[in-house]
């Protein structure tokens, strides 16, 4: 069966975010995928750098020796699929940090002479599944920092032949119908994935 | 002038460190306030917790677990960050500084009625700084967009004082960087600091004459 690797950045299990997460898992394990859901608040996962893993950064023999863990899922992944809140315009920490820890050289890219090539070739299908405060016109003003890292960066990185970025805007304000709305798109958008 | 610096670097002793003691070195020969938040020295936890989320909109109470944090950006009147980007953003260190600090009656007013957005709450801040190192290339940079310098000149910055002063500079491709090009990057940082702090002066200035 194929795997997908779900990332999960939420704290708190009644959000519309843990329930567009809860859909995604479903769905996909319904449509006969395997699915390795991480979930890095109840996994503790810290997301701090540290000054010993910031000097091994580019020694691809060691740099992944405390993460081993998660290079071993990410490297078992045929679909990656991030499902996280973004909070001022940017990625929650605990879901940066995995960027900073685990997609290190050597496990999400090469870099030779300056070059940067992709590594993750496993990987043949990424999803982001996201929701913002900002309405859609704030988070045009500011860049959209969140769905540039997604759509440019990580893409970039993996070159995967399908990606969606699915996004729900202007927390503040959505109706109970537009909340319905968004996990049915969710669940078409994981049916077809 | 008081300027809040918050530094973000694992490493004593790198170019990082550097580029925040130039700053420093500018701020009180100009007899600037200073205060700096060291974030990897003073251990901040970055993780905003399920009672944080729950106590969100609670104010003023959501402050207590960083007051310490939310004084000193009430107190400042410039705001400046100091890190190295890593995968075209800020350090998760950093980003949780964000999202733990940066609270509802903080930084931000929430909505008070239907349909309405979010109004800014750190009018009181009228000049930013950001000063960081990539490893990628600027051309790199600027084609994934550049999300680091985004979320804090753009996200942040829609909350300071209409027209806050904004100052940004990054020495790019830092892991071939020459002793030269860091030594003028150095120089740079202390001219667009000098930039930060003239424009203090001209408010303060504009202030005295209006009174």
């Amino acid at each position: 069966m194929p795997n997908a690797f779900v990332l999960f950045a939420h704290p708190v299990p009644g959000s519309l975010n843990a329930a567009a997460h809860q859909v995604v898992v479903e769905t996909l394990t319904g449509k006969g995928w395997d699915v390795d859901d991480c979930d890095l608040y109840a996994e503790g996962f810290n997301p701090v750098l540290s000054r010993e893993e910031r000097e091994s950064y580019h020694d691809t023999a060691v740099n992944c020796t405390p993460v081993q863990a998660y290079v071993d899922r990410l490297r078992a992944a045929d679909a990656f699929i991030l499902c996280h809140p973004v909070w001022n315009f940017g990625y929650p920490a605990i879901l940066k940090g995995f960027f900073d820890r685990v997609m290190l050289p050597g496990v999400a890219f090469d870099l030779q002479d300056g070059k940067i090539s992709a590594c993750l070739n496993n990987i043949r299908k990424i999803a982001a599944v996201t929701t913002y405060g900002a309405t859609p016109l704030r988070a045009f003003l500011a860049g959209d920092p969140p769905k540039r890292l997604f759509k440019r960066a990580v893409w970039g990185t993996i070159r995967p032949e399908k990606m969606r970025y699915i996004a729900q805007y202007d927390m503040n304000n959505i109706t109970p119908d537009e909340c319905t709305a968004f996990l049915s798109r969710v669940r078409r958008e994981m049916e077809v994935f | 002038m008081r300027a809040l610096i918050i530094y973000c670097h694992p490493r004593e002793g790198s170019f990082t460190a550097a580029v925040r003691d130039t700053v420093l070195e500018r701020l009180r020969a100009a007899g600037a306030e200073v205060r700096v938040h060291d974030l990897y020295r003073d251990g901040f936890q970055p993780v905003l917790t399920s009672a944080e989320f729950m106590g969100y909109l609670d104010c003023p109470a959501n402050q207590a677990p960083v007051a310490d944090q939310v004084r000193d950006v009430t107190w400042c009147d410039t705001l400046i960050f100091v890190y190295p980007t890593w995968w075209y953003g800020l350090p998760a260190l950093l980003k949780g500084w964000l999202d733990r600090v940066l609270l509802p009656d903080v930084a931000f007013m929430m909505p008070t009625s239907e349909g309405d957005n979010i109004k800014p709450g750190l009018q009181h801040i009228s000049r930013i700084g950001v000063f960081t190192t990539c490893g990628a290339s600027r051309w790199l940079t600027l084609f994934i967009g550049a999300p680091g310098k985004r979320t804090l000149l753009r996200g942040v910055g829609l909350l300071l004082a209409p027209r806050a002063h904004k100052v940004f500079a990054a020495h790019y491709l830092m892991d071939s960087a020459k002793e030269p090009a860091l030594q003028a990057h150095l120089r740079k940082v202390a001219r667009k600091t000098d930039k930060l702090i003239g424009a203090a002066s001209s408010a303060e200035m504009a202030k005295v004459a209006s009174s």
